[in-house]
């Protein structure tokens, strides 16, 4: 018996990696093709895929819908900017440490949350949003107030420049980036094909029924919670690392970024996440493009991509809410 | 003594809109078991129709009169177009399960607060403008003294208690009011009792239009117009419907009030910015203390 389940275990393990080794070769076949631009662009694509995996996880795995992802985000990112300005760690020392204290986050607000039904959730949530990021004026002398915490990716050690050549600063916030949603994408693949993601979408489907096959619901939920914390920590975390960590990087619309974005690709699948990442970062762009042949007024064009993603958002929840991935994609046995 | 009034005076005028936005929630909630996070989105964009009139040279009062019915004809076509689609959604496969069944509304909610929220910055533009308001916004004079308490203040709680009365005239004492009752309790036994329960939902979302925008009109005097002001105005309301109990209208009234004087009062004695922390403060000790809210019958969580 168990070495039918370790058995079982490895191939699990080497699904998930042979996936995490094909979207890492994905990715950096894509970015040699890329401009300077779309480097950038590409790295926000890795940086919001962990972010969107956070949401995934929690509301598309185990049923329950936080519009505060945001504030957990923001708690990475002041975590590490923290410990950058003020301990001098590098950010590979201060990553680490900042997502046990999202972990942290995640498990006060799991044990407070995660009783709370739908959308009490929701709303509870969303005023979370809304109040964490005020905390940065509360506690100026640390958090620097509105000013936030300019941090950033700093420059290549030396190795890495002998081994691979002086990469260029758009190059490198994307080489940060992919370690980090590679390790993501590895065990959010992992989560989902074992045994912890058979439990959280049974909590999901009906808890009474979870919890009389002997899925121990309370924990679990708390559980989901302290996992997507740490996803959604260190999102914030790199997502601080472009430029600065302050109250104005990490709005509430943030939050309904990760929401719109993993709703769109398909709230139940890795890869309907990364699809629906991918949409919601280039979706201005190709809009831009779009509407460049007509001459429409600035007005316009600035609220084009917030009215098209919102439309899309509308569209997706009445016809098809298993977004682009589709139902046939996330039917995990 | 003089900050003391001032902050009861502002939270009891403040506390009479929050009521009527948290009695808007409410009524959908208990209507089509939606929360409906679009609400003020939907008042913010009556609002602005509100006030092109009157930079036409419409009087204040038809624009006012306009406002409220496109808030009611909004909040009708957002459940014929968008929200009874999706009640209807419930066998396939996604929506089977309960939690998602509460998840998948409350996500269309917020595609139609994007859309309104676009829409209001492309055809208005997204700078702030001033909303008039009907009466002088300037304190009485008692012996010598300026009282920080205007006649638009008492213009509004007159206005908001007037709506209350009728609000709940309307459930007590008419036929369509038992109606949406009985629908809120149980809508499978109201349709075999011979209800038109779409009708009735409908009717829920159009009450609810209606009062959010009048909530609009009687807040923006005060805070400005722009696409964005008013999400702070329902976030208020939700801690307000869920400190009254989200299924009781009288609840919601309470909450409203209560939820007013708290944030007049921290932002009279602390600053302005602290207004959020004091909220979250509020709704995670009543989801603590009193899950179901201080009217409310039913628990906001299972254990």
């Amino acid at each position: 018996m168990h070495a039918v389940s370790k058995a079982k275990n490895h191939s699990i393990a080497r699904k998930s990696l042979r996936r995490t080794i094909f979207f890492v070769a994905l990715i950096l076949f894509a970015a040699s093709t890329f401009d300077a631009y779309n480097q950038a662009q590409l790295a926000l694509v890795l940086i919001l895929f962990i972010g969107v995996l956070s949401v995934t996880l929690l509301t598309g795995i185990s049923g329950q819908l936080s519009l505060g992802q945001g504030a957990l985000m923001a708690v990475g990112g002041y975590c590490m900017a923290l410990l950058m300005t003020n301990q001098g760690y590098t950010l590979w020392v201060a990553i680490p440490l900042a997502l046990v204290g999202s972990a942290l986050a995640g498990l006060l607000l799991g044990i407070s949350a995660a009783r709370l039904t739908g959308p009490y959730l929701a709303g509870t949530t969303l005023v979370i949003a809304l109040a964490i990021p005020t905390l940065a004026n509360r506690f100026m002398s640390v958090l620097k107030g509105d000013e936030g915490l300019p941090v950033d990716v700093g420059y290549p050690p030396v190795w890495f420049t002998n081994l691979f050549g002086e990469p260029s600063y758009e190059q490198w916030q994307l080489y940060v980036a992919l370690p980090f949603a590679a390790i993501a994408l590895f065990l959010a693949s992992n989560i989902l094909l074992s045994r912890t993601g058979r439990m959280w979408r049974a909590i999901r489907d009906n808890e009474t029924a979870a919890a009389l096959s002997g899925v121990n619901f309370s924990r679990q939920k708390i559980f989901v919670f302290v996992v997507s914390a740490t996803f959604a920590g260190l999102s914030g975390a790199l997502y601080g690392l472009r430029g600065l960590v302050g109250p104005s990087v990490y709005p509430v619309s943030l939050s309904l970024l990760l929401l719109t974005a993993a709703v769109l690709g398909g709230i139940r699948s890795i890869f309907g996440a990364f699809i629906g990442t991918v949409i919601v970062v280039f979706l201005p762009d190709w809009i831009d493009a779009v509407l460049h042949q007509f001459e429409l007024s600035e007005q316009v064009s600035n609220f084009m991509p917030a009215l098209v993603s919102s439309l899309l958002l509308i569209l997706t929840v009445v016809i098809n809410p298993a977004g682009v991935a589709g139902t046939h994609l996330h039917k995990h046995k | 003594m003089d900050t003391f009034l001032a902050a009861l005076f502002s939270g009891t005028s403040r506390g009479a809109i929050y009521a009527l936005v948290a009695l808007g929630l409410v009524i959908v909630w208990r209507g089509a078991g939606i929360l409906n996070y679009a609400q003020m989105g939907q008042a913010m964009f009556s609002t602005y129709i509100a006030s092109t009139m009157i930079t036409n040279g419409n009087s204040y009062w038809l624009a006012f009169a306009v406002a409220i019915l496109v808030g009611a004809v909004m909040g009708v076509l957002l459940d014929i177009l968008v929200m009874r689609p999706l009640s209807n959604k419930k066998k396939t496969e996604l929506l089977s399960s309960q939690s998602m069944r509460a998840a998948i509304p409350v996500i269309a909610s917020l595609g139609i607060l994007g859309v309104l929220q676009a829409l209001a910055g492309i055809i208005w533009a997204a700078e702030e403008r001033g909303f008039p308001a009907p009466y002088a916004q300037e304190g009485f004079t008692v012996a010598g003294n300026v009282m920080p308490f205007t006649s638009f203040d008492v213009f509004v709680i007159s206005v908001v208690l007037t709506t209350l009365g009728l609000t709940t005239l309307f459930f007590k004492k008419t036929g369509v009011g038992l109606a949406m009752r009985a629908t809120a309790l149980n809508s499978e036994v109201a349709r075999l009792s011979g209800i038109r329960t779409n009708f009735t939902r409908s009717l829920s979302w159009a009450f609810s239009g209606a009062a959010s925008s009048l909530a609009g009109l009687l807040i923006t005097p005060t805070s400005n117009l722009s696409p964005n002001t008013l999400d702070l105005v329902l976030i208020i309301g939700f801690t307000a419907a869920v400190v009254g109990g989200l299924d009781s209208p009288a609840g919601a009234v309470i909450g409203g009030f209560l939820v007013g004087m708290v944030i007049s009062f921290v932002s009279f004695y602390d600053t302005p910015e602290d207004v959020f922390l004091a909220i979250l403060a509020v709704l995670i000790l009543v989801l603590i203390i009193r899950p179901r809210g201080i009217l409310g019958a039913k628990d906001a969580r299972r254990v």
